[in-house]
């Protein structure tokens, strides 16, 4: 959902293999905040998808049955926001539970910030306070972590988790996407030329940060790998 | 009668998590309070607006913590989250003020009646208070059915709002009962000895001329959420149709 750059959402509407996928999004981490779930219905048109949203800060007018609704889906977009608070509002209702479900029957999930962060075993989380790890949902055995280049601190509690037993990590550049099937990364892409994504890991005491090869999704010719997939995404 | 129990300069922090940070409330509160000389603050749990802030040592510093309405199951799941429970039990402990609205009265209860997923429920909360407590309580009437059948059935007792009723807290108790409307209530509701539930009405303290509740919500957006709900309706049946 990123302004005038509708690439990545392109690009994982097209990992679904519907032609007119079912995409629902959850703006738990923001709060649902209704500006952000207006955004969402702007870049995923009804002309192009089905779309929906699932609130759980107003449940009275939300989809009586989450768990059908979610299991139906092609597609599940998690916003951005605090991921400690997306987490402690997911366990209240079940959440959790339904979308490990909907990985597991093959529905595509993605999404951005604290919406990467919770598929992966931890993360680093900036809030109230420095930097520090949370934990995920765990669905993809690595640590994650978002806005990677712009913003040092981040970057620095990263380094100290990993020296301190954080699994492996995958971090990534605001614009860049990890793609993952199962619990491997099958590719990354980007919707800007200059976003990049990295493995970072301790390696006796030391920590070694890989850049991963980055494919452009705006240049002609780039086509994504057919589905069906499992993915998470993370960035802008 | 919350701002006579914290009078300006007090320090008076709003909790609008119930709310998912309700922009709303958020500045609802904020213009209430402006201007009259307290020192007035938010924390955002999902947005951060401004500045960092420091969670216990804010929260403890403060005269009068208020929370504001919303969902009550995320109120409290997302507190336990960051770990703001323990530091409103703390905050409760040394004496400071305690208050909110809808989620965020029945949050300071053992268990409020809430519609956090749908139908009304009996939802846990903190336990600061004993016994029940049911908001918007002849507004919406399910809750007031589940308010009395739990009585009834678990032998519990509590009490029922109206909108713009309250009751103020002291030692574990209710010291006070306070009506800003005519006609809003508060109701106790106790066993009534065979298995029912009996439910008197309490005399309320009339208040004068009370501001709008910091949760109103403008005309404008109840219509929106109206039309929202009935394209909700369509697009749910459509789909059930489906199958």
């Amino acid at each position: 959902m990123e302004a005038g750059n509708p690439l990545l959402d392109d690009f994982v509407l097209s990992l679904t293999g519907s032609e007119r996928p079912r995409v629902c999004f959850l703006p738990t981490a923001s709060g649902d905040a209704d500006h952000y779930i207006v955004r969402f219905y702007r870049h995923f048109r009804g002309s192009r998808c089905d779309p929906s949203h699932l609130s759980l800060f107003r449940r009275e007018r939300a989809p009586a049955d989450p768990a059908e609704h979610l299991l139906s889906q092609d597609l599940i977009y998690v916003g951005g926001g605090s991921v400690t608070s997306l987490l402690g509002a997911w366990g209240a209702h079940g959440i959790d539970a339904i979308l490990r479900e909907a990985w597991e029957r093959g529905v595509v999930l993605c999404g951005l910030s604290a919406g990467s962060l919770c598929w992966f075993s931890e993360g680093v989380s900036t809030f109230h306070g420095p930097p520090e790890r949370v934990a995920g949902m765990g669905l993809l055995p690595w640590s994650n972590t978002v806005h990677y280049s712009s913003e040092p601190k981040r970057r620095d509690a990263l380094h100290a988790g990993l020296l301190d037993g954080m699994p492996p990590a995958y971090a990534a550049d605001d614009g860049a996407a990890l793609h993952f099937i199962g619990g491997e990364v099958a590719q990354i892409v980007a919707s800007r030329r200059d976003a990049r994504a990295y493995r970072v890991e301790s390696r006796h005491g030391r920590i070694v940060t890989t850049q991963l090869a980055t494919r452009f999704l705006g240049d002609p010719g780039v086509v994504p790998l057919p589905a069906p997939v499992r993915a998470a995404g993370a960035g802008p | 009668m919350l701002l006579a129990l914290a009078p300006p300069p007090a320090r008076i922090c709003l909790l609008p998590t119930a709310s998912g940070d309700a922009t709303a409330q958020i500045r609802a509160f904020r213009s209430t309070l402006g201007g009259r000389g307290y020192d007035a603050s938010h924390i955002s749990l999902f947005r951060l607006e401004h500045e960092r802030v420091p969670l216990v040592e804010h929260l403890l510093s403060q005269d009068l913590i208020y929370v504001g309405g919303g969902s009550m199951v995320n109120l409290l799941a997302i507190w336990r989250a960051h770990g703001i429970d323990e530091i409103l039990r703390v905050a409760w402990e040394r004496g400071i003020v305690l208050a909110g609205q809808s989620a965020g009265a029945m949050c300071w209860f053992e268990a409020g009646i809430s519609r956090s997923r749908g139908q009304a429920r009996m939802v846990p909360g903190l336990g600061f208070v004993p016994g029940l407590l049911s908001v918007h309580y002849h507004r919406d009437g399910e809750r007031r059915e589940a308010l009395l059948r739990m009585v009834a059935e678990r032998g519990r007792s509590g009490y029922g709002l109206d909108d713009c009723a309250g009751v103020l807290i002291r030692e574990r108790a209710v010291s006070a009962t306070l009506s800003g409307r005519d006609g809003a209530g508060v109701f106790r509701v106790e066993p009534d000895g065979s298995g029912a539930a009996r439910e008197t009405r309490l005399v309320a303290r009339e208040l004068s001329s009370p501001r709008p509740a910091i949760d109103d919500v403008a005309e404008d957006i109840r219509e929106l959420r109206r039309v929202r709900a009935l394209k909700g309706t369509r697009a749910t049946s459509r789909r059930a149709g489906e199958r």
